[in-house]
């Protein structure tokens, strides 16, 4: 089972070797040969990559890593399979209409235990400047609305969970 | 300096601006006060203040916009001057009024300076009244029961705006008129809610302008000189992203006339201390968009070319005392620009982006000025505008100028938040903004700039992540050499 | 150590015809164990996709850490089995990394008769936890079989090696400290829902996995009831109410992350001590082990070439070389591992058997594992050896053989027939793994010669009754004969039948030895210690 991280929201799978001169980094269509990593000061170090060497900073925040090299920078965040394989079922099972950016609550335009079916206005909110309709996904009974209006919440924030109705 | 009539000053504002403003007063050596709500507790501008007085409210940026606590604040620390930078209460006229009934001096123009410019519709009527050029429009209030009407008869493209409107909020760009109505009725809901204004006027909109504004101070005594123009027309939803000045490739019978005109408006509003007038230009016309009665966000790049520190002015004309400069004695020397460093990812459509500053480390050099009100450890929330920090840089040329601070934006290290430093970046090193072929729909019109390259290559970042990533490292290391080197043998 | 010269001729037109030769063999192993692996009806396919199950290669592979090494074993169980329609006597078993820790992999193939238990099938996981035992490797059992196929339950049910050994196999694991983990990705029933009950940490996926001695169709035959499977022994009932499992994983991938993680768990593995060094690779190339291989298995070869294509750096420390010429021996290394090895170079004599046994106590006393390279026709008959008392010196080899403690790895090159076999680390001799070249014939005597006893044996019954036999008679009672012998002589027999580990592309040869080295060091190597020797 590869390692796997969320780059931008795009899932990248690797896997890390030893080989004699350091790390084999496996991606799914290549292999890089060999890297290894020197600390020099907290939160620096040289990366070196198939003998090229590379300075970075980081900064390590949970299982989120910050890294600026050559002039760019990427969060790196580490899915841990136990966690992200197990999620992926509840969510099967529960519906929940997420925050697909930070931003603050405008109105909530459903109450709990109110039916609603797809494509039903659940929740105004506010971001970037811009009113924003977060709509059901699917058929089902508002469960949970977890935001009040004016509070603020973070991208990928549960906004409502809905129950799927029962016939 | 001669002796003013205060000595100290309560900066009624917060982040990069506060500190900007510190700076100015602690060389003028006046002492600096400031309000803050507790989400900013431990920023720098609250650390290098020689006082701080803690505001709250239902939200930190309700706390920043209540008047009462903040004429309190500026009475208890003693403040004979107050400076509200940009945004938040800068251009409220009824906030300047109650300072000045506090018997605190406005670092400000007069309040009715700001009532009349801060009514989009009254500016425009008053610039036009004047004989300065303004774009058609139909304004509702002129006569409502006609509004969509006239609106629709101006034929498309139209632009709705709010007449309370700033920094772009509520602004609608109507391509299809048949969707005029929804538009107003949209612009309407979001004046009224930032503004509680919901009065609307409509614009001819002009598909591919350049934003050319001149920076002006006036004093007490009617004397206005200008600081010559700064070019801001690239910018995503109406708000500015990176600014400059000069701007390019403008004749100099072109930038006289704009700034002559930019003289003459002051003037006509008999305008006092620092402000803004905006235009629109577009094929060698210009016409008035709007004028700021504050400092600018993008006021550095006018202070590097000239060597003036506008604050520093603004203090002194607030003073009371006449202006120390005259026309002749500003003279722009080579060329500065500015970006704007914010929260925000224009990867993803701008998505606002939240964090904490784990690692900042700006650069530095001959020709770089960094103006930030951020520090490490700093919680990065939306509670605010996305504005994080911007990058000048000044240099004999544009060009450049557009390298040093690309190379700036290169090198600055801001770890725990994903910011726009790579974005902006890559429209510094734009060959097409390099020529100088901007407009305001620049960045709409070359959409790879933003989205950047989706098929990076992100193996090194990849490399580095795993290397520096517990359980990818010790996985590897659990493995033995044997099967290490076997690899993913099969047989 | 000396590095070995070849004499090997590689422009040579006989190297080039075996070359050839070998590749074919090799190129029809790889079809044959691809078909095993891959080759199922449509419809079994699209039913494990329907059931929202994994193909049990990919339940693998996702168990396995990546970039590591498997070696699958006994890939070709059953080939010869059942008309062929039990692949791999539906059962997948093998030596994976996984988390770092060596661990044997067993897993039941729900695309072959939905995973039922044939009699191969039993022995296959019975051997596969015989490995486990002696090797003291950790087990993940990826449960996936409805029970045993009825039908031929005779030869799977009662008997000591039969499905019992497996439960009892997994007792005996848990109770030496060797830690099992069962994943209940399907249906576990009848003795298959021991499996994972037996093993110390088991994992059930919801909706797919359950758990029962008896499914809803015996429970309906028994008494009436009718029940789901879900609720007879699904997921949420065996981690809720009766503690059958331990974990409730929300789908296959999310068990195997968690089997992984257990794993990770177990503590590292101490490896018995034995000398090692830096490995190297062989000075000669493996792929030349086709050229040198003989296309007609009755030319003799010298096994020095063989050696040189197998071990690090080809270096060869040979011990007695001058004396019993026919069985070679000396110490190696294999991926830095050192190793003692007998080759045999013709037929056993006296002398080969003395230095044989000589040398499995040397490399006993020095805590060096034995490779034995079978490539013989057996012990030389003949009054003469007899007298000189070659059963007496053979019975030494023998004793020595079955007595060392160290791992013992058997590779039966081409020919391995009569007491050679035995003397050679046959399989009775427990040689921690054995594997066969596809070549390889393997029978208490060769095939002509064989054909030859039995030929004549069957002539003398007709004979008595219709007096003498033409050749033309005498030949057609031979072929039958002689092709059936062959046949069930031959590698893929063999291996269907279990009496190896798995038949082995030669190139191969080299890394599959150094995963069972390896492996065979998780169990501590016990003192020498030997029966009585005939004098």
């Amino acid at each position: 089972m590869n390692h796997s991280f969320e780059v931008d929201g795009v899932e990248y799978q690797l896997w890390l070797s030893r080989c004699r001169e350091g790390y084999r980094l496996c991606l799914h269509d290549r292999v890089i040969a060999p890297i290894a990593f020197s600390h020099r000061r907290d939160g620096c170090g040289v990366v070196m990559i198939a003998g090229e060497s590379q300075p970075v900073r980081f900064a390590i925040d949970g299982e989120t890593i910050h890294v600026h090299m050559n002039g760019e920078t990427r969060s790196l965040h580490y899915c841990d399979p136990l966690r992200t394989l197990a999620r992926s079922r509840q969510e099967i099972s529960q519906t929940v209409a997420r925050a697909p950016m930070p931003g603050v609550v405008i109105v909530a335009r459903v109450s709990p235990g109110e039916a609603v079916s797809a494509g039903t206005a659940l929740m105004t909110i506010e971001s970037m400047k811009l009113e924003t309709v977060i709509r059901s996904p699917q058929d089902g009974i508002v469960e949970r609305i977890h935001f009040k209006e004016g509070e603020s919440f973070e991208q990928d924030a549960v906004l409502v969970t809905l129950l799927e109705e029962r016939t | 300096m001669h002796e003013l009539p205060f000595d100290s000053v309560l900066i009624a504002n917060r982040g990069e601006i506060a500190v900007r403003i510190i700076k100015t007063l602690r060389k003028l050596g006046l002492r600096s006060a400031i309000v803050y709500h507790d989400i900013d507790a431990g920023t720098p501008a609250v650390s290098m203040a020689d006082a701080a007085i803690a505001i709250d409210g239902r939200t930190p940026n309700a706390a920043y916009l209540d008047i009462p606590q903040i004429i309190a604040a500026a009475r208890k620390a003693n403040a004979g001057a107050l400076h509200p930078g940009y945004g938040f209460l800068s251009e409220n006229a009824e906030f300047a009024k109650a300072v000045t009934s506090a018997g605190i001096t406005f670092i400000g123009p007069a309040p009715e300076s700001i009532e009349l410019m801060g009514d989009k519709i009254r500016a425009r009527n008053f610039v036009q009244r004047h004989g300065f050029p303004v774009a058609p429009c139909a304004i509702e209030e002129d006569d409502p029961t006609t509004f969509v009407r006239r609106a629709r008869a101006m034929g498309p493209p139209l632009l709705v705006k709010p007449s309370a409107a700033g920094g772009g909020k509520g602004m609608q760009i109507v391509r299809d008129i048949g969707l005029l109505e929804d538009a107003i009725a949209r612009a309407r809901s979001e004046a009224q809610r930032y503004f509680g204004d919901g009065r609307l006027y409509v614009e001819r909109y002009i598909e591919t302008p350049r934003h050319i504004e001149v920076q002006v101070l006036g004093d007490a005594l009617g004397t206005v000189a200008h600081l010559f123009e700064r070019e801001c027309s690239i910018q995503r939803r109406f708000q500015k992203l990176i600014e400059e000045a000069p701007a390019p490739g403008l004749s100099s019978e072109l930038r006289q006339r704009i700034c002559d005109s930019a003289v003459g408006i002051a003037r006509a509003a008999n305008y006092r201390n620092a402000g803004t007038v905006e235009f629109l230009l577009s094929g060698g016309e210009f016409h008035f968009l709007e004028m700021n009665t504050r400092l600018q966000v993008e006021h550095p790049v006018t202070e590097m070319i000239t060597g003036v520190d506008l604050v520093a002015e603004q203090i002194h004309i607030a003073a009371g005392r006449p202006l120390r400069l005259t026309q002749s004695d500003i003279v722009p020397s080579g060329h500065a620009i500015e970006a704007r460093l914010c929260a925000e990812a224009p990867e993803r459509g701008y998505a606002p982006t939240t964090g904490k500053v784990l690692v900042l480390d700006y650069p530095s050099g001959d020709g770089i000025r960094i103006d930030s009100g951020l520090s490490r450890d700093q919680k990065i929330t939306t509670a605010f505008d996305p504005l994080l920090a911007k990058i000048i840089a000044h240099s004999p040329s544009r060009v450049e100028t557009a390298q040093k601070a690309h190379r700036a934006l290169r090198d600055l290290v801001l770890l725990g938040c994903t910011t726009n430093a790579s974005f902006l970046a890559r429209i510094l090193a734009d060959d097409g903004f390099l020529h100088g072929h901007i407009h305001t729909g620049y960045l709409e019109e070359h959409p790879h700039i933003a989205a950047g390259d989706p098929r990076a290559d992100l193996s090194g970042f990849l490399a580095a992540g795993a290397l520096l990533t517990g359980p990818v490292r010790e996985s590897a290391d659990a493995v033995s050499d044997l099967h290490a080197a076997l690899g993913s043998w099969r047989n | 150590m000396q590095q070995l010269s070849s004499l090997v001729d590689v422009r040579s037109e006989d190297y080039r015809l075996n070359e050839l030769h070998n590749r074919r063999l090799a190129k029809e192993l790889e079809e044959r164990q691809q078909a095993a692996r891959f080759a199922r009806p449509v419809r079994d396919l699209d039913r494990l996709k329907r059931q929202n199950k994994l193909f049990v290669r990919d339940r693998i592979e996702a168990l396995l850490d990546p970039d590591t090494p498997f070696l699958e074993l006994s890939t070709l169980a059953a080939n010869k089995a059942y008309d062929g329609e039990v692949p791999g006597a539906a059962q997948v078993v093998g030596i994976g990394i996984v988390a770092g820790r060596e661990v044997v992999i067993h897993a039941d193939d729900a695309s072959v008769k939905g995973g039922a238990w044939y009699p191969l099938s039993v022995k296959k996981i019975v051997r596969a936890l015989d490995i486990a035992i002696e090797n003291c490797l950790p087990v993940v059992h990826l449960c996936d079989c409805a029970g045993g196929f009825l039908p031929l339950q005779a030869e799977f049910f009662a008997d000591r090696y039969h499905a019992g050994r497996i439960l009892r196999n997994q007792s005996i694991l848990s109770k030496m400290g060797v830690p099992q983990v069962g994943i209940a990705m399907g249906h576990c029933s009848a003795g298959g829902a021991y499996v994972p009950a037996l093993s110390d940490y088991n994992i059930i996926v919801e909706g797919t996995g359950a758990i029962f001695l008896g499914g809803p169709p015996v429970v309906k035959a028994a008494t009436g009831a009718e029940i789901s499977a879900e609720e007879l022994g699904g997921a949420h009932m065996h981690t809720s109410v009766s503690g059958t499992s331990d974990y409730l994983a929300s789908s296959e991938l999310h068990a195997i992350a968690i089997a992984r993680d257990i794993v990770a768990r177990f503590s590292d593995a101490v490896k018995a001590p034995i000398n090692r060094a830096a490995p190297e690779p062989p000075a000669y190339n493996a792929s030349e082990l086709y050229g040198i291989l003989p296309r007609d298995p009755r030319t003799q070869f010298d096994m020095r070439e063989i050696i040189a294509r197998l071990v690090d750096g080809s270096r060869f420390h040979e011990h007695k070389a001058r004396y019993g010429e026919t069985l070679v021996c000396g110490f190696a290394r294999l991926h830095g591992y050192q190793i003692g090895i007998l080759a045999n170079n013709g037929v056993l004599l006296s002398e080969s058997a003395l230095k044989g046994a000589h040398f499995v106590q040397l490399c006993d006393k020095s805590r060096t594992p034995l490779l034995f390279l079978q490539n013989t026709t057996g012990f030389m008959v003949g009054r003469d050896y007899e007298r000189r008392g070659i059963t007496k010196d053979g019975a030494k080899l023998i004793m020595a053989v079955s007595g060392a403690s160290v791992p013992k790895f058997t590779i039966v090159c081409n020919a391995s027939h009569g007491a050679g076999t035995y003397a050679m680390a046959g399989r009775a001799f427990d040689p921690r793994f054995v594997f066969t070249w596809p070549q390889s014939q393997i029978s208490a005597m060769g095939a002509e010669q064989a054909a030859g006893v039995l030929t004549h044996v069957k002539a003398r019954q007709l004979a008595r009754h219709n007096g003498h036999l033409s050749t033309v008679e005498l030949a057609a009672i031979r072929q039958p004969i002689l092709e059936e012998y062959r046949e069930r002589s031959g590698a893929y027999y063999a291996t269907s039948e279990l009496w190896d580990d798995g038949i082995l592309d030669p190139v191969d040869t080299r890394n599959a030895l150094a995963i069972v080295l390896s492996a065979s060091l998780n169990s501590p190597i016990a003192s020498p210690h030997y029966g009585v020797f005939r004098m």
